[in-house]
C-alpha cells in the first residue's frame, strides 16, 4: 500500500516538473524536448512563452540552394538567414525587428570588444567552456583561422577585414598567418590590431564570415561538410541543390547557451528545408500546412492574393534595408555628362516602378533606404519628363545609341524594360540586354564588357551602417577592374574622402547627419537614378505562431523565433 | 557557246529526268500508269507535279489549313495598322501609370498592385483588345500581332538557311562521296549529337551578350536574325542527313550515268539532274520546318535564348505572361493558341503535301476517294 502512494508522488512531481520546464521554455532555455518528426511539419513538446509549443519539426523551403553553407563564404541574405542559428561569432546582432535588430550583442565574446589605441586596437574575451556542437572547445584562436580562412577561400567578405594589421599581406602570400590578430589560448584574449581606425569594424566583427569554426576545417567550401556549429542548433545534412537539415547543439543546451542568453535556443527541434524552385507550389504546400515556412516571398503573380487572404494571421510586410536604383557608367558617354544623370532622375518614376514590383517596393530617389542610420528623406528630382527632354536637349546627346543592362528576374526585367523605354522617350536610343541572374552581377562587375552604360541594381545592406552603402558602391577607391561594385565607376574626389574619413570614425549622432549630407551630395551629382526600397514577407504555415515570429534587418527570419501554435 | 557536251546534257535529262523525277516523287516506274489512269478518268492528264497538285486540291484539310496560315500571316503583317489605327500604340510602349476611360468608367491599365487590365475587346474602341502584358502595361494584341510577325519571319528564313546549307551539303556530300563526304558527315554529326534545345541554348546565350561578329557582318544581340541563324544551323543536320541518302541513290541511277556519260559536269549534274528529283523531299522538309522552327523560337525565347526583350515573339509572351499564369492565364494561353494554330496549320498542310507528293499515300488517297480502281486494274 505504501509503494502505491509513493509512486503516484513521484509521477506527479515528474508532471508538474515538465510542465514547469515546458513552460519556461521559449527565449532561452529548451532542453530535454525529444524530436518528433512526422510529414507535413509534425507538433511536439511542451508549451512555450506566447503560447506557443516547443518541439516539433519545422519543414521550410528556398527557391535555390544558398550560395555556400559556409559561413566563411556564403555572402547572401539566403546563406546567412540558414546558418544564423547555426554559428555564432564573437559579436552577433540582437534576434530582434526593426531598430532593435540592428544592435550589436556579445556573442562568443563575454562582451563588446574594449576599443584603444585610438580606434585600432579591439580587445576581447572569448567566453569559457563553450563547446561545438561535436564536442570539441571552442578556441580564441579559431577566431583568428575564421578570418584566415576568409583570405583563404578568397571570401567576398574578405575585403571587410584588410584593415587588419597583416591581413593584406596575407591575402597575397596566404602564408604565415595574420600578424594583427594575437590570441591567448589560456585566458581566451583576442586582440585585434588595425592598420587604421576603422568605424564599421565592430558590425564587421558581427558577420557570419569571422564565426569560429574548429581550425581543421579545409580551406575550401564546405557546403556538402557541414562545419560542426557553435550556435543553438546544427546541420545534420546539407546536399547542396536539394536542401539541409538541423537539429539541436547537444551542447547548446548544456554549455553555450547558458552562457549567452541573449541569442534565443529556438523552439523547434529539428528543422528541413527543401529546395523548391516553384515558387507557387511553396505558397500552395504553405497554404495546406505541408511546407511551414518558406523564404521567398510569394510569386508577384500570387503576392496580393496570399496578401489579401492572410495578412495578419499567416502573412506579413517586413521592411528591409535596401536601394534599387539605374547606375549610370560616369566615364563615358552620354552619363559622363551630369545634365544627361539628371534627365534620367527626372525621367524615371518611381510611381511606376512601384506598379511594375507590384507594390513591393516603396518609390525612394536617395541612396540610404529608410531605417539606414542617417537616412533624411530627399526628393531632389521630382518626375518630369518635359524637364528631362530639355535636359537632354541642352546636353546635345540626343540621339544617343546606350545599353541598358538587367538580369531576367522578374520583376528586375520588367524595371528594365521600364528603364529602357524611359531613356528612348527622353531622347537617347537605348538598346536592352538581359542576363541570366546567376553571373548579371559578374558580367556588368567586369570593366572589359562592352558596352557599360547603364542598368538595373540593388542593394541590401550587409550591417546597419551607411558606410556600407557608400564605400564599396561610390568611392571611386573601390573601383575594380572586376567584381566592380561601383557600377557607375562614380570617382569624385572630395566624396571620396568624405566617405574615408567618416569610416574612421564611429557611429554617432554628428556621423549620422554627415551621411545625411553625402546622400544628398551624391544625389545632386546624379550618381544613380535610385527608385526604391524593397519589401519582403514573412509567410507561414496556419499552426505556426506569426506573432512571436522576428524579421531581423540584417538577417531576415530568425528561424529560432519560428514555433508552432499550440 | 556550250560545248557539245553540255548541249547534248541539256538535251538528255528530258528522257531520263522524267523517269528520275518520278523516282524523286518515289513513283518512278509506275508514273506512266498514274498519268495514263487519270486520264482514263477523264481528268487532265499531266506529269507527276500537276498530279500532285490535282491530289493536294482534293484535300480540304490541307487546303484549309494553308489558309489558316496565310489568315495568319496576313494578320501580322498588317500588325502596323493595327497599332498605328486602332490601339494606337507601339508594341514596347508602356503604359503603367495610364488610365483608360470605357463607357464613362475610368479603368487603370496596372492597377497599384501590379495586376493589367483584362481583355476590353472593342469597349475602349480597340485599344487593349486582349488587355495589358502585366506591370508595364504594354497592349497584348499589338504585340501578338509584332510577335507573330517575329515568330513568322524566324520560321521562314530559318527554314530558308536550312533547306540551303542542308541541299548544298547534301549534294556535295552525296554526289562526290569520299573525303568530302565523310568531312561534311563528321561535322553534320557533331552538330547532330547536341540535343537541339541546348545548342540553341547554348548558342543563343553565348551570342545574347556580344551578338555575332562575323568578319564586317555584326549582328546586334538584339537582331532577329541570331535566332535565325542559331535556328537555322541547327536544323542542318535533320534535312542534309536525309537528302545525302537519297542522293546517294539517285547517284546509281541510270539517268544519272548518262548525264556523266554524255560528259555533263559535276555542276550541272548536282543542279540539273539530282536537285529536281529532290525537289518534293525538300518541300515537304521546308514545309514542316517552317512549324519546328517556329516552336524551336518559342523554346529558346521562353528560355531566355531566342528574342531579345523587349522585342515581342510568341515564345517571349508565353515567357512573360507565365510570371502571371495563375492570375492572368489569358497571357499564355494567348501567344500559346497563336503558335498552335500556325504550327497545326503548316504541319497539317506539309501532310497534304506529303501525301500528295508521295504515290504511296496516293494509293490511300485515292483509296479513301474510292478511286482505287487503277490499283485493282493496273493498265
Amino acid at each position: 500500500m505504501k509503494k502505491l502512494p509513493f509512486f503516484l508522488l513521484v509521477a506527479a512531481l515528474a508532471a508538474v516538473l515538465a510542465v514547469g520546464l515546458a513552460a519556461c521554455g521559449g527565449g532561452s532555455s529548451t532542453t530535454g524536448t525529444s524530436p518528433s518528426t512526422s510529414e507535413g511539419g509534425s507538433e511536439g513538446g511542451g508549451e512555450a512563452e506566447g503560447g506557443g509549443k516547443e518541439g516539433g519539426t519545422l519543414k521550410g523551403a528556398y527557391t535555390s540552394f544558398p550560395d555556400y553553407m559556409d559561413p566563411q563564404i556564403s555572402y547572401t541574405a539566403e546563406g546567412w538567414t540558414a546558418m544564423r542559428p547555426v554559428y555564432v561569432p564573437l559579436l552577433t546582432y540582437k534576434a530582434a525587428s526593426e531598430e532593435e535588430g540592428a544592435e550589436i550583442i556579445p556573442g562568443l565574446a563575454k562582451e563588446l570588444p574594449k576599443v584603444t589605441n585610438g580606434g585600432k586596437t579591439y580587445t576581447m574575451f572569448l567566453r569559457e567552456g563553450l563547446k561545438y556542437s561535436n564536442g570539441e572547445p571552442i578556441k580564441a584562436g579559431d577566431f583568428k583561422y575564421a578570418v584566415e580562412r576568409c583570405f583563404l577561400t578568397n571570401s567576398g567578405g574578405s575585403p571587410f577585414y584588410t584593415d587588419i594589421v597583416g591581413a593584406e599581406q596575407f591575402s597575397k602570400t596566404k602564408k604565415g598567418g595574420i600578424s594583427g590578430i594575437k590570441v591567448n589560448e589560456k585566458t581566451g584574449e583576442i586582440v585585434i590590431n588595425l592598420e587604421k581606425p576603422r568605424g564599421t569594424f565592430p558590425n564587421e566583427l558581427a558577420l557570419m564570415f569571422v564565426a569560429p569554426i574548429p581550425q581543421k576545417t579545409p580551406a575550401e567550401d564546405q557546403s556538402a561538410h557541414p562545419i560542426p556549429a557553435s550556435g543553438p542548433y546544427y546541420l545534420t545534412k546539407s546536399e547542396p541543390g536539394r536542401g539541409w537539415e538541423y537539429e539541436r547543439n547537444p551542447y547548446w543546451a548544456k554549455d553555450n547557451g547558458k552562457q549567452m542568453t541573449e541569442i534565443p535556443s529556438g523552439h523547434v527541434d529539428k528543422i528541413e528545408i527543401e529546395v523548391l524552385r516553384n515558387q507557387s507550389t511553396q505558397v500552395n504546400d504553405v497554404e495546406s500546412g505541408k511546407l511551414n515556412w518558406i523564404f521567398d516571398p510569394p510569386p508577384t503573380d500570387r503576392y496580393q492574393e496570399v496578401k489579401e487572404k492572410f495578412e495578419g494571421t499567416q502573412f506579413r510586410i517586413e521592411p528591409t534595408i535596401s536601394t534599387y536604383y539605374f547606375w549610370m557608367n560616369e566615364t563615358q558617354e552620354p552619363f559622363n555628362n551630369q545634365k544627361v544623370r539628371e534627365a534620367v532622375n527626372y525621367a524615371v518614376d518611381p510611381a511606376a516602378l512601384e506598379r511594375v514590383y507590384t507594390g513591393q517596393i516603396k518609390g525612394t530617389q536617395q541612396i540610404l533606404p529608410p531605417g539606414m542610420p542617417g537616412y533624411e528623406k530627399i526628393e531632389l528630382f521630382p518626375h518630369d519628363v518635359k524637364k528631362a527632354k530639355e535636359l537632354i536637349a541642352e546636353s546635345g546627346v540626343k540621339d544617343k545609341e546606350v545599353t541598358v543592362w538587367t538580369d531576367s528576374e522578374s520583376p528586375n526585367n520588367d524595371a528594365g524594360t521600364y528603364y529602357q523605354g524611359v531613356l528612348n522617350e527622353i531622347g537617347l536610343k537605348a538598346e536592352l540586354k538581359i542576363l541570366n541572374p546567376d553571373n548579371y552581377f559578374t558580367v556588368i562587375g567586369n570593366r572589359s564588357t562592352p558596352n557599360l552604360d547603364t542598368g538595373f541594381s540593388d542593394w541590401f545592406e550587409d550591417y546597419p551602417h551607411p558606410n556600407d552603402f557608400f564605400d564599396i558602391l561610390l568611392n571611386g577607391e573601390s573601383i575594380q577592374d572586376t567584381n566592380n561594385q561601383n557600377f557607375s565607376q562614380t570617382n569624385v574626389p572630395a566624396l571620396n574622402e568624405k566617405i574615408d574619413k567618416l569610416a574612421e570614425e564611429q557611429l554617432g549622432p554628428q556621423q549620422e547627419k554627415e551621411y545625411a549630407e553625402l546622400d544628398k551630395a551624391f544625389m545632386e551629382h546624379a550618381a544613380w537614378a535610385p527608385y526604391g526600397t524593397r519589401t519582403l514577407s514573412l509567410f507561414v504555415s496556419e499552426n505556426i505562431n506569426l506573432e512571436t515570429a522576428i524579421w531581423n534587418p540584417t538577417f531576415e527570419t530568425e528561424l529560432t523565433s519560428l514555433e508552432f501554435k499550440e | 557557246m556550250p560545248p557539245e557536251s553540255e548541249k547534248q546534257g541539256t538535251e538528255a535529262p528530258i528522257p531520263t529526268g522524267t523517269g528520275a523525277l518520278d523516282a524523286g516523287l518515289g513513283i518512278e516506274s509506275d508514273g506512266a500508269r498514274v498519268v495514263e489512269a487519270e486520264a482514263g478518268d477523264g481528268r487532265q492528264a499531266g506529269g507527276p507535279w500537276r498530279i500532285a497538285g490535282r491530289r493536294l486540291r482534293r484535300n480540304k484539310v490541307a487546303l484549309f489549313s494553308l489558309a489558316i496560315f496565310f489568315l495568319i500571316v496576313i494578320c501580322c503583317l498588317l500588325a502596323p495598322v493595327w497599332a498605328n489605327h486602332v490601339a494606337d500604340t507601339g508594341p514596347n510602349t508602356t503604359h503603367t501609370l495610364e488610365k483608360l476611360h470605357v463607357n464613362g468608367e475610368v479603368r487603370e491599365v496596372v492597377e497599384p498592385s501590379g495586376k493589367a487590365i483584362g481583355p476590353q475587346w472593342f469597349e475602349a474602341g480597340g485599344k487593349f483588345f486582349l488587355g495589358a502584358d502585366g506591370h508595364l502595361g504594354r497592349d497584348e494584341m499589338v504585340r501578338l500581332l509584332y510577335g507573330g510577325r517575329s515568330s513568322l519571319f524566324i520560321g521562314i528564313v530559318a527554314a530558308l538557311i536550312t533547306t540551303l546549307l542542308a541541299v548544298t551539303l547534301g549534294l556535295l556530300s552525296g554526289y562526290y562521296g569520299g573525303l568530302t563526304d565523310t568531312f561534311i558527315s563528321r561535322i553534320m554529326d557533331v552538330i547532330w549529337s547536341f540535343p537541339v534545345v541546348l545548342l540553341g541554348i547554348a548558342l543563343g546565350i553565348a551570342l545574347a551578350v556580344g551578338g555575332l561578329k562575323l568578319g564586317p557582318i555584326h549582328l546586334k544581340s538584339s537582331s532577329l536574325w541570331i535566332p535565325t541563324l542559331i535556328i537555322g544551323v541547327v536544323y542542318t543536320p535533320y534535312m542534309a542527313r536525309p537528302l545525302r541518302g537519297e542522293i546517294l541513290a539517285l547517284r546509281e541511277k541510270e539517268f544519272i550515268e548518262a548525264a556523266v556519260a554524255q560528259g555533263a559536269s559535276d555542276r550541272r549534274i548536282m543542279f540539273i539532274e539530282l536537285l529536281p528529283n529532290l525537289l518534293s523531299t525538300i518541300i515537304v522538309f521546308f514545309t514542316l520546318n517552317i512549324a519546328n522552327n517556329m516552336l524551336l523560337e518559342a523554346t529558346l525565347s521562353y528560355l531566355g535564348a531566342g528574342v531579345q526583350p523587349p522585342s515581342s515573339s510568341w515564345g517571349t509572351m508565353i515567357s512573360e505572361g507565365f510570371d502571371a499564369l495563375y492570375s492572368q492565364p489569358i497571357l499564355t494561353i494567348i501567344p500559346g493558341t497563336a503558335i498552335l494554330l500556325t504550327v497545326l496549320s503548316v504541319n497539317v498542310f506539309g501532310d497534304g503535301l506529303r501525301d500528295a507528293l508521295d504515290p504511296k499515300s496516293k494509293v490511300r488517297f485515292e483509296a479513301r476517294a474510292g478511286t482505287a480502281a487503277e490499283m485493282d486494274n493496273p493498265v
